[in-house]
């Protein structure tokens, strides 16, 4: 589903934050990226969802056979890849249910399929609602103005269930959480677990690979994936910390 | 007079224009003629201007009639020694620790209260009249830089006449690490004229200092003064103003600053007594990610009227303003603040933000505010607030209800209240100055 | 779900099209030679058989604008007008005063509905009555039996003056004097026509009075007077639409509202101005001086204010309050936009007189293009207003380089138990916020109406239903291509 080959971006000002990432995600698999800070993980998210302000300077990137990197931001969207923020941005004035069905609009008018009006809308985000145990309140407020950093992440995971992405990314979305909310967004996140679907974790954390089991474990570091592995990878960097890893590598 | 008048003169300027006719015997051979060519120049601007009408947006909220309807020509040199009323007002005005010091007495230099020594090497400071030998290069710069529009006609007054004044130049990367002082005092001779002084600081390249002015006084005066601070790429600067004038005294500031790429200019102004006080500020940001910290207050009760004005001019990239400023106005006092903050095309990331905040506290006393902004660039961050109010009844009834009488617990709130803009001096010299002074008005004003 | 709900794809389908109203009607009109003397101001008093008074009340106004010069404070680059070149009374010629709706040219019904105003008994708005203003004067009023049975008068100021000669002499001019200002003054010399509306005592206007003016003559100044009254404990809600053809010289558009409020009456006036706006380089485009100010004689009556201002050239706009009444309410809620080259400089007086009285000041806009916005505001709290308060949040929003946002807010407090404050912001849309709606799936230009439309919410809240899907469509229209 995707696979991102000897990929180098640097940053407008011409830091080289990621040097040559190789990466395979197929359908169906749960991948997690785990590194210190620095290490580039935000900004392999950044690239891969098409931010602005990264340039990259060599590698390529497929995703479902097609050129990602040539795509616009919003085209990658409705192609379906879903990137959960690290920080989820405030929109004042924008109600958050008005929002989330016009973005799920955008996406079905792009499949093909038969736009939702409110009444259908409303039904189907009830159910997921439920289904996650977040509360309906959080529809009719702005998008993330004035939520708490669990609220942002639970609104994140909201609307992942709601677009039903392809291949979802999920950057940092476990930091900062205390343990009820850790257990809601993995909740959400094995919800969405599917053979047509690949999902990316990003974390600094072991913490939430506890709750979400992940089929591959990569470590990056300094813009480097230096050792892949499974599930017990993640256990090792936990005890050993990453600069073992390094040494490791 | 002679070839000056060439050009329609306003009714009201004409009596300077005599004035200056009758000095210009006592001025020849004193100045070079260079200086002689400014003045003439800038009385012409002077006689086309006029006063300004209140139709002037940088006038609306003063009242100029008085003034305009009863000259107050400029006040010859005084002769004689010094009085122990100045020496008063000196021990009142200077700060308590040792600082360079230096005081101009009706307008000029006064050398026998003046301390000069021990400035370190790079530094230059002294009075404007001997600048105007040692550093004309330096003097010249500055009366050139500054544009003279109708919006500004005193200080194309105070280029006419000013007598003397202070200069401080600061080589690059020195640092100043005492505060400077300049002390303004009036005797009271120069009853019923005006005193016109003019300041000059030059920072360069990192340079660094902090200066306090202080305005004090006795008698019936109009002082018309006119400062310009130079900072390059990197330079420092504090300055602060403190106006006690007379009670029966007027005061017009100007001051003109521009900013290299990252410089920093830090200002306060306090004006605290006069009965007609004016500060104008002026900062043109024209080097890149340059910083400008504006505050001040005022404090009126009485019959006084008093504007602040400050405008900043972004007119490069990156730079950054904070202003915060507080009006009080007790009694029949008029209070107006007036502050604009102008993105020039292509300044983009500037971060800007003013603050303006009011108590109005007397059934007689008013107060405007006019906070603008002008912004011709996209990727900015500006914002203003503005406030006019009342003390704050529930802290009011909190003091009062621990005992403390109702005249001294509003005193307290109005002290902090102007305290929270005091605090944002950085010198705590000056600032622990300033705040005695107005610690010492309130008290004085309660009577 | 609210308003703002309308979906994204009639603001996309919208975006696309250009200024739908710029059409032009074939008419046969009968218009005054151009030029303003005496003897203009006579010929339209007497093609208006008017009687002698406001004659005389068109005189003294002409003699004032002549002593007056065309005020220049605003923040707006325009080309002089000769106001000597101008035509001031154009009318489409049809039988004297139609007596119903089937008296009137068809053209002209044709032209309504193309507008998506239809005046046909069967057709018409359920729940607004339209009084339809077509170059100089009123083609036709809707509803006006049904408002009838309540002793609510809603008719054009023409038919006012002939059938309430009292009420229009007891009110004209008493809250906007013929003298107030320039454009006011030329109004009250020349206006031709425009709305009169009355609200007695007690009565809740049951449904939304509503007028739509057209400007369609060519080199024509439309001058249009509006006077609305509820009297004592009355309610009214008024609506009005502007649109022009789209031609290349400056036409003038300067207006004349009057809104007077007694003990407990409430009017809420609202205005969509969708005049023709120029085109991107900046040429034609409606010159917008309008004088609109309310009256809140008595104690606790309510003067609301909102509009969305996306059309004219120039917009030069204060509508204001001046609050008399102890308790009385004074609200301003504005969105403008200026893309291209438009220039708006609008806001609000909020004038308090009376104790207690209290205002609210929302203002948002929104610059793009080489658009230059400037919010002008004057709160000012007299000796007598002890207690006022009022609350200003006055926010811009940059789209682009080259457009500008300005804010000029007068603050001038007189009584020292007031309490007055005042925020302003000004910001771009967010590249994170872009990029956030982008990876949503929503394209650039729906991600910035989407988030155009949240910066103005608290103002579209205001605008009654019927208006406010109307005006969301319209911000979308207005910043077509204000983007890359």
């Amino acid at each position: 589903m995707l696979e991102v080959t000897n990929l180098h971006a640097r940053l407008n000002d011409g830091r080289e934050i990621l040097r040559g990432i190789d990466l395979s995600v197929k359908a169906g698999e749960v991948h997690a990226i785990m590194g210190p800070n620095g290490s580039g993980k935000s900004t392999l998210a950044a690239v891969l969802a098409g931010r602005e302000g990264y340039e990259v300077s060599e590698g390529s990137v497929s995703y479902l056979g097609r050129d990602l990197l040539v795509m616009p931001a919003d085209e990658r969207a409705r192609e379906g890849l879903f990137l959960a923020f690290q920080y989820p941005i405030e929109i004042p004035g924008v109600n958050n249910m008005y929002f989330l069905r016009t973005a799920l609009n955008a996406q079905r008018r792009h499949r093909g399929e038969p736009e939702l009006d409110a009444g259908q809308f409303l039904r189907i985000v009830r159910a997921r609602l439920k289904l996650l145990d977040i509360g309906e309140d959080l529809l009719q407020r702005a998008v993330n103005v004035g939520f708490s950093g669990g609220e942002k992440k639970r609104n994140e995971i909201l609307q992942m269930a709601m677009l039903e992405p392809r291949l979802a990314i999920l950057d940092e979305t476990d930091s900062g959480l205390d343990i009820d909310a850790l257990k809601l967004v993995a909740r959400g996140v094995n919800e969405q677990r599917s053979p047509e679907r690949a999902i990316v974790v990003i974390t600094h954390y072991q913490r939430l690979l506890d709750y979400v089991e992940p089929d591959r474990v990569h470590v990056l570091q300094r813009g480097r994936i230096i050792q892949s592995g499974d599930k017990a990878l993640a256990v090792e960097l936990e005890r050993r910390g990453y600069g073992a890893a390094e040494e490791a590598a | 007079m002679n070839a000056v008048v060439d050009f329609p003169v306003r009714p009201e300027a004409r009596p300077y224009l005599e004035a200056f006719g009758r000095d210009s015997l006592a001025r020849a051979g004193r100045e070079p003629d260079w200086l002689t060519g400014y003045r003439k120049g800038s009385l012409a601007r002077f006689a086309e201007f006029g006063f300004p009408s209140r139709r002037s947006e940088a006038w609306r909220y003063l009242d100029l009639r008085a003034l305009e309807q009863r000259p107050m020509l400029p006040a010859g040199a005084q002769r004689g020694g010094i009085s122990a009323q100045i020496r008063a007002q000196l021990a009142e005005m200077a700060l308590g620790r040792p600082a360079y010091r230096l005081v101009l007495v009706d307008g000029r230099l006064a050398p026998a209260l003046s301390a000069l020594e021990g400035l370190p090497p790079g530094v230059w400071l002294g009075s404007m009249a001997a600048a105007i030998t040692e550093r004309p290069e330096l003097v010249r710069a500055g009366f050139e830089a500054l544009s003279l529009d109708a919006a500004r006609p005193f200080a194309a007054l105070n280029t006419a006449f000013f007598a003397d004044g202070f200069v401080l130049d600061i080589e690059p990367g020195v640092v100043v690490e005492r505060p400077v002082e300049i002390i303004h005092l009036s005797s009271g001779a120069a009853q019923g004229g005006s005193l016109h002084t003019r300041g000059l600081i030059a920072a360069g390249e990192r340079a660094r200092a902090s200066v306090i002015e202080s305005f004090a006084g006795a008698g019936h005066y109009w002082r018309n003064d006119v400062i310009e601070l130079n900072l390059a790429a990197g330079a420092e600067l504090t300055r602060v103003a403190l106006i006690e004038e007379a009670a029966e005294a007027w005061h017009f500031g100007e001051m003109l600053a521009t900013l290299g790429a990252g410089a920093s200019l830090s200002s306060f102004v306090m004006l605290l007594a006069g009965r007609t006080v004016r500060h104008e500020t002026t900062v043109r940001s024209e080097g890149e990610a340059s910083r400008c910290e504006l505050n001040g207050a005022f404090l009126l009760s009485g019959r006084q009227e008093a504007n602040i004005l400050t405008t900043v001019e972004h007119a490069a990239a990156g730079g950054e303003t904070r202003e915060v400023f507080k009006g009080v106005a007790t009694g029949r006092a008029h209070g107006a603040f007036q502050g604009r903050i102008t993105v020039r095309p292509g300044a983009q990331r500037v971060d800007a933000h003013q603050l303006s905040r009011n108590l109005v506290l007397g059934p007689h006393a008013s107060i405007d505010t006019k906070p603008e902004l002008e912004i011709c660039a996209d990727d900015v961050k500006c914002s203003h607030g503005a406030a006019v109010g009342d003390l704050d009844e529930a802290a009011l009834f909190y003091l009062r209800a621990r005992g403390i009488p109702d005249e001294q617990a509003r005193r307290m709130l109005i002290e902090a209240f102007v305290r929270e803009a005091v605090e944002l001096v950085g010198t705590p010299l000056m600032r622990e100055h300033l705040l005695q002074r107005i610690s010492r008005r309130l008290a004085s004003s309660e009577e | 779900m609210s308003a703002s709900s309308e979906t994204l794809q009639t603001l996309r389908s919208l975006a696309r099209e250009s200024y739908k109203y710029g059409f032009i009607t074939e008419i046969d009109a009968e218009a005054a030679p151009p030029g303003l003397t005496e003897d203009t101001v006579r010929f339209i008093s007497a093609k208006k058989e008017e009687p002698a008074w406001l004659l005389e009340w068109r005189l003294a106004a002409f003699r004032a604008w002549c002593g007056m010069a065309q005020p220049d404070w605003a923040k707006l680059q325009l080309t002089p007008i000769d106001y000597q070149a101008a035509t001031y009374y154009s009318a489409p010629r049809q039988s004297a005063g139609p007596k119903s709706i089937d008296e009137v040219d068809p053209e002209l019904l044709r032209t309504y509905e193309k507008l998506g105003i239809p005046l046909r008994e069967r057709e018409i708005l359920a729940g607004v009555a339209v009084d339809a203003v077509f170059d100089s004067i009123s083609v036709a009023t809707t509803f006006k039996e049904q408002l009838g049975e309540l002793g609510i008068i809603f008719c054009s100021m023409g038919e006012a003056v002939r059938e309430h000669p009292e009420l229009v002499r007891k009110y004209l001019g008493t809250v906007v004097p013929q003298n107030d200002n320039f454009f006011a003054a030329l109004n009250s010399a020349v206006f031709s026509d425009g709305s009169f509306a009355y609200v007695p005592p007690g009565v809740r206007c049951p449904m939304e009075l509503s007028t739509y003016f057209r400007i369609n003559a060519a080199k024509t100044g439309q001058f249009e007077r509006t006077l609305l009254i509820a009297d004592a404990g009355a309610y009214v809600s008024y609506l009005e639409g502007c649109t022009a053809p789209q031609r290349d010289e400056n036409q003038l558009h300067a207006a004349v509202v009057e809104l007077i409020a007694h003990e407990d009456a409430q009017v809420k006036y609202s205005t969509v101005q969708n005049w023709y706006p120029g085109d991107a380089e900046g040429r034609g485009g409606i010159y917008n001086f309008v004088t609109k100010r309310g009256a809140c004689r008595g104690a606790r009556s309510k003067i609301s204010w909102t509009q969305v201002e996306t059309g004219s050239a120039i917009t030069w706009k204060y509508p204001s309050c001046v609050l008399e009444g102890d308790h009385s309410v004074g609200e301003f809620y504005s969105v403008a936009i200026t893309n291209n080259r438009q220039q708006a400089d609008t806001g609000t007086k909020m004038i308090h007189i009376g104790s207690d009285t209290r205002s609210t000041i929302v203002s948002k806009g929104i610059s793009a293009g080489r658009g230059q916005n400037t919010y002008r505001g004057l709160v000012r709290v007299q000796p007598r207003a002890r207690g006022a308060r009022n609350h200003t949040q006055c926010d811009s929003l940059l789209i682009g380089e080259r457009c500008g946002a300005h804010t000029v807010p007068y603050i001038e407090v007189r009584n020292p138990s007031a309490r007055v404050e005042h925020e302003a912001t000004a910001s771009r849309i967010s590249e994170e916020q872009l990029f956030y709606c982008r990876q949503r799936g929503l394209t650039t230009e729906d991600a910035i109406s989407l988030i155009v439309n949240g910066f103005c919410r608290e103002v579209l809240k205001e605008l009654p239903m019927e208006f406010a899907v109307e005006a969301q469509k319209l911000l979308a229209v207005s910043l077509e291509g204000s983007v890359g």
